[in-house]
């Protein structure tokens, strides 16, 4: 529960899906990370909650290897992922809130593209596509353009094109927001059974409901963790009967209290 | 995982996008035909059968006779005779004529007595152009009937006028005789027409996948950035050069435009100014932080300059030094020199290697600028 009682980089699990400590980013003077560590086994669904602004997505950009963090090491799938960004990316997915679709594209030449770069055969293409079409139940659409599919496809599609090379980790930043919550449920129905399948999950999101469907949750505010654990563990330190709303609201007013907010 | 299949990847990825785009289709394909018709046909710098108005008070064989010369000169067309000089005025007013031609009354008597006649010529001065071609025609048709007086003066006083030393100059124009403004524009033409098509669409293109989120989608894949700048180049260097093509040949074969040069000099210094045309985008979709200002970044730097400080309309020496200067700093400057080097004036890989090297050197400058602002964006 506490964010310091955590094993120290000599103790670090090289098969990790995630390791990582002391985080920092700052853009000019400010800072939108301040010093994060985060440890995430594989196979679980993690939960990185925290209100907008709070350096969610900074911290997925650092993680993915998009932008160099100031400071910290980040360990993803055992590899250093500052120093050596290639290597983890072949193994991971990205799934951010915009979706990242080529609007006037269809949604088969969508998934041909992104199997492409990621260098996919024939034969795994075929499979691959075959199960996304399944999975997100864009059988016989395959011909429509992207911009044509309303918003729940088009999340499923974009979850599609960021597993479409079967990674061992996927980040997934907001990828609930502005979809209606039948919508959401059924996204979420896909995420259990790509946790099913072994993948980690790595998910940002401010909807408190989603947050109960996570393996282990930490909560960030003004660039830092304020708090980490099960679901279970974050109620029950917060006395009976609270809900993970309580908890984060109550683990928010400390902070803005103890002055953590930038 | 082979760099080429990514690389292929983007390429045809792009023409997708390019085909799905009517809009850019047209821009590609049919702008550059729609211009070479424009410049060709509508818009011309040639100045001849200029609307005269005539004004003779005199009614004399002699007023007559000086104003058989404009009748008969294919640069000025009679439009009107008028009785008083106040016509003139209207006439202008009405832009039915550029040009007034006044006789006054007493013309004939002054050139019998052997006396300096006067004649008035207005010229409407508020379109320059055809001002200043109007004033040099009604100078030179002057100095002639001048010449004729003189000799017909000589004639009745009994002196021969052929043994006196006279000075004739033997003006040639080279390259464009006729002096047809298609022959010297078109040149010149295809340099705006390539620089419109790659720097607009590579300016727009990077700052369209920023907006989806794909350009983040693809830094998270194995996709490097070398690859995606190549993959995204690469169409429109391609499309560049068909546009080169396609205006070449109607240059040459449908509006006479000569082709005097060297063709490898021509696609090398295409290949040098298309790369420095995408740098430009790519340095522009680097910086712009949305499509409308990609768009107007584009146009204000590669539109304008190639219009207005290439010389392609007007001779760079004639502009202020300063202007001069700042051309410099435009890629189309070099080009026009090369094309019209080229096309009108036979010159080779000799003459026009300056041109050729600035190419080069501003290709390189701008490509490096281009990758470090988009290096810079992750940091």
């Amino acid at each position: 529960m506490d964010v310091h009682d955590h094993p120290t980089t000599a103790e670090r699990d090289p098969g990790a899906a995630l390791f990582v400590r002391g985080l920092v980013k700052t853009f000019g003077s400010f800072t939108a990370v301040a010093g994060i560590d985060v440890d995430v086994p594989r196979g679980q669904v993690f939960g990185f909650l925290g209100p907008n602004g709070s350096g969610k997505t900074t911290t997925i950009r650092m993680l993915t290897g998009s932008i160099a963090p100031t400071a910290g090491e980040a360990f993803v799938l055992g590899e250093d992922v500052i120093r050596h960004p290639e290597r983890v990316r072949a193994r991971i997915g990205y799934m951010s809130q915009k979706f990242s679709l080529f609007e006037d594209l269809t949604v088969a030449e969508n998934l041909r593209f992104y199997a492409q770069i990621h260098g996919l055969g024939r034969d795994e293409f075929a499979e691959r596509r075959a199960w996304i079409l399944h999975m997100a139940g864009l059988q016989g659409r395959e011909d429509e353009l992207a911009r044509n599919l309303s918003v729940g496809w088009r999340q499923r599609l974009s979850l599609g094109t960021a597993t479409i090379h079967s990674p061992e980790l996927i980040f997934l930043d907001e990828p609930t927001s502005g979809v209606d919550p039948v919508a959401r449920r059924q996204f979420w129905e896909l995420l259990y059974e790509l946790a099913e399948q072994g993948i980690t999950l790595f998910v940002t999101t401010h909807y408190m409901d989603e947050a109960t469907h996570c393996n282990r949750l930490a909560f960030v505010y003004g660039g830092k963790l304020i708090a980490q654990g099960t679901p279970t563990e974050l109620r029950d330190s917060f006395g009976p009967g609270a809900t993970l709303e309580d908890v984060f609201v109550g683990l928010e007013e400390q902070s803005r209290l103890r002055g953590d907010d930038r | 995982m082979n760099p080429l299949d990514r690389i292929g990847a983007v390429v045809s990825k792009e023409f997708r996008h390019l085909w799905r785009d009517p809009r850019a289709i047209a821009i590609v394909l049919l702008m550059p035909v729609v211009q070479l018709l424009l410049f060709a046909y509508a818009i011309s710098f040639d100045v001849s059968h200029l609307p005269t108005i005539v004004v003779d008070a005199d009614r004399t064989p002699a007023s007559r006779e000086y104003l058989r010369d404009y009748v008969g000169s294919p640069l000025f067309e009679i439009v009107e005779y008028a009785d008083s000089p106040g016509a003139v005025e209207q006439a202008f007013l009405r832009n039915t004529a550029e040009v007034g031609v006044i006789v006054p009354a007493g013309f004939g008597r002054t050139l019998a007595g052997g006396g300096q006649a006067k004649v008035g010529v207005l010229i409407d001065g508020s379109e320059p152009n055809s001002a200043r071609v109007a004033q040099a025609y009604t100078n030179a048709l002057n100095l002639l009937a001048t010449q004729q007086v003189a000799i017909a003066w000589a004639d009745t006083q009994g002196v021969d006028v052929t043994g006196l030393g006279q000075l004739e100059p033997r003006v040639r124009t080279w390259y464009n005789p006729e002096r047809r403004s298609a022959i010297f524009l078109i040149p010149g033409l295809i340099v705006v027409i390539l620089a419109i098509v790659t720097v607009q669409q590579t300016a727009v293109s990077l700052v369209r996948e920023r907006e989806l989120g794909t350009a983040e989608q693809l830094t998270v894949s194995p996709l490097r950035r070398g690859e995606l700048m190549l993959g995204k180049l690469l169409p429109w260097t391609l499309l560049a050069f068909i546009d080169l093509v396609v205006i070449t040949a109607l240059a040459v074969w449908v509006f006479g435009v000569p082709f005097r040069g060297d063709p490898g000099v021509l696609a090398a210094g295409a290949a040098l100014f298309v790369f420095c045309c995408l740098g430009i985008g790519l340095v522009i979709s680097a910086v712009a932080p949305s499509l409308d200002v990609a768009n107007i970044a584009a146009l204000l730097l590669t539109f304008l300059p190639a219009f207005l400080l290439s010389g392609f309309v007007f001779a760079l020496n004639q502009i202020p030094v300063a202007l001069q200067w700042f051309s410099m700093v435009f890629p189309a400057r070099y080009m026009i020199t090369v094309t019209r080097g080229v096309f009108l004036k036979g010159a080779g890989w000799g003459e026009l290697w300056p041109e050729l090297a600035a190419l080069g050197i501003y290709a390189v400058v701008a490509l490096a600028a281009a990758s470090l602002l988009f290096s810079r964006r992750t940091r």
